[in-house]
């Protein structure tokens, strides 16, 4: 055993790495969203439309696509998280950490979501299927109405931190990173996310969640602790959610309104991108973010005030077309070719 | 020591006494076939063996230690393994990778790697291997209960129970399953309990011992010869004869 350890290590090596081929054609697409932004300074405001749909899209796909459970609460992780960032750099723009403050921001985002995630989790995660569902869609309305209720953090009236911002780090650097480094923390939290995905696709918990969201009785007999990886799949989508709030929305539009931020459409957004591009799959969100804010933009543009009603039916042709999504049909397609090395 | 021992177990449904009162014994590597009619309670009894269903009354104890209120993933882990009467493999999965997930997340639980390899032991020793890479989904009802045998297998289980697997398989498949398992369960020390509905020529073929249920309660358990002749098993499967009536 141990003489052939050596020879059996480096092989293992190169195995672990080609197991994680799949992520270059998606920072490939990010890659080239942020190259674009760069060298056309005119295309970075549907390069960052772009970014924050593929973002939410990967983020959210590790609950509801590898899960098969639909939260239509989600938003309220990004909303939180986005009060994460307004909270954090209030509470520490005077303390002289210049940049810092932002990273204060984007963890107490990440936190605040994470936080939620549990408590939603440990009550919601007890029902199945559409029960779950229901459960869900309360947890945004009612975190809206509890800000403008009891008037926490400053209300409905929202939070407004530009100047704080300007004390901390001086007007110059807070325009940068306001309209550029926001955008460009989105694009790497896709790419975190997009990783989380693969490790987890590659590793046990990719296939205990495969296996519930088949058949989640099937898979408790099979030895597996379904809570226990619907939870762990809710946490880790729900802190990304909470960082994107933070940067997309808190960082870059440096206030937070409740009615901004706790809109169901954003959920639904979510869920439509996720479906076209594929559900459960690496790429699929990527795929799907790029589709649906391109069609959006596109749309917006030549048909002003129509463009939801020639953008449904769209909808409805390519999921009637690809029900497993864009790159779900695609993976069907290439199984047994090379290229299956490089889609998952 | 028995492998699995159930005192006096009820499971009840409403006003319907699924399972009432049933005592049983398994030992290591025993060969138990469980016939009754339809709505007998056989898929409830698995069901409160494999922790889908908890019973209301009685206790259930595994290798001496009591499971009655462990959920299924702790009993799978424990060493119980079961396949279902409608087969349900994970449809989007490759067959290679439903059987790795017995191997995964069963009594052994081991890494994705050495689950991987150990799907493969046990797809080629049921038949499968033409189909490793194929999705399961697509496969035919047959090939899906094979797949679930797979799984079980992977499993490491020392408690096999099999819902009805033999059912609709042709009648050399049958003795060629028969043979499958009664290797397995000799080279791997699992008792296996198999129920069957109709096709009892595959209960004396496989069993040495045979529990015929009847209306949730256990009306013979003897061995198989012994069982299916009694006069009381062929009342309740044919009623009375005409002459008695």
């Amino acid at each position: 055993m141990i003489s052939v350890g050596k020879s059996v290590n480096s092989q293992q090596s190169i195995v672990n790495i080609k197991k994680y081929f799949p992520l270059l054609p998606v920072y490939g697409i990010y890659l080239l969203l942020f190259l674009i932004g760069i060298i056309y300074p005119e295309m970075w405001s549907v390069v960052t439309l772009l970014a924050f749909y593929c973002a939410l899209g990967q983020a959210f796909n590790i609950f509801l696509g590898m899960t098969g459970y639909v939260d239509f609460g989600y938003v309220a992780f990004l909303g939180l998280g986005a009060y994460g960032m307004a909270l954090g750099i209030d509470v520490s723009h005077q303390t002289g950490l210049n940049i810092g403050i932002i990273f204060i921001g984007i963890i107490l985002g990440l936190l605040m979501a994470t936080l939620l995630s549990l408590v939603v989790g440990a009550v919601a995660l007890r029902l199945r299927g559409a029960y779950f569902a229901i459960a869900t869609i309360g947890v945004n309305e009612g975190f809206r109405y509890l800000i403008e209720g009891a008037k926490l953090w400053g209300g409905s009236e929202g939070l407004i931190y530009f100047r704080q911002l300007n004390e901390a780090m001086g007007r110059e650097k807070t325009n940068v990173i306001v309209t550029f480094w926001a955008d460009v923390f989105v694009l790497v939290i896709a790419a975190i996310s997009a990783f989380i995905t693969l490790y987890y696709m590659r590793s046990k918990i990719g296939y205990a969640l495969t296996a519930l969201r088949e058949d989640e009785d099937a898979a408790k007999v099979m030895g597996i602790n379904v809570t226990k990886y619907k939870i762990l799949a809710f946490i880790t989508s729900a802190s990304m959610a909470g960082m994107l709030g933070a940067t997309s929305w808190g960082l870059k539009y440096t206030h937070v309104f409740p009615a901004d931020v706790f809109e169901i459409h954003y959920t639904v957004e979510g869920i439509v991108i996720i479906l076209l591009g594929g559900a459960g799959t690496l790429l699929g969100p990527a795929a799907g973010g790029l589709l649906y804010g391109l069609s959006k933009y596109w749309l917006g543009a030549m048909f002003p005030g129509i463009q939801l009603l020639i953008f449904a039916p769209i909808i409805l042709i390519i999921i009637v077309a690809f029900p497993e999504g864009i790159v779900g049909t695609m993976k069907k397609k290439i199984k047994g070719t090379v290229l299956e090395r490089y889609i998952a | 020591m028995a492998l699995l021992k159930l005192e006096n177990v009820t499971k009840r449904f409403g006003g319907l006494v699924a399972v009432d009162k049933m005592s049983l014994e398994i030992k290591e590597g025993e060969f138990i076939g469980i016939v009754g009619p339809n709505g007998s309670g056989k898929t409830t009894l698995y069901n409160v063996i494999s922790g889908v269903y908890f019973p209301e009354n009685g206790s259930i104890i595994f290798e001496g230690s009591d499971i009655t209120k462990l959920p299924p993933y702790r009993r799978a882990h424990l060493g119980i393994g079961r396949t279902f009467q409608i087969p349900r493999p994970f449809s989007s999965a490759t067959v290679r990778e439903n059987v790795a997930v017995g191997a995964m997340f069963g009594r052994l639980s081991v890494n994705v790697e050495e689950s991987l390899e150990t799907a493969d032991y046990y797809i080629g020793l049921v038949g499968l291997k033409a189909h490793r890479d194929k999705i399961s989904g697509a496969l035919t009802p047959t090939e899906k209960k094979l797949i679930e045998i797979a799984r079980a297998l992977a499993m490491k289980p020392k408690l096999l129970l099999l819902d009805e697997v033999m059912a609709g398989m042709h009648p050399e498949s049958i003795e060629k399953m028969i043979r499958l398992l009664k290797e397995v369960s000799e080279e791997e020390k699992i008792a296996i309990v198999s129920m069957v509905e109709h096709i009892m020529r595959a209960v004396i073929g496989f069993a040495k011992r045979v529990i015929v249920m009847y209306r949730g309660a256990k009306l013979v358990d003897a061995p198989a010869q012994e069982a299916l002749n009694d006069p009381r098993v062929i009342e309740v499967y044919l009623g009375k004869g005409i002459r008695d009536a």
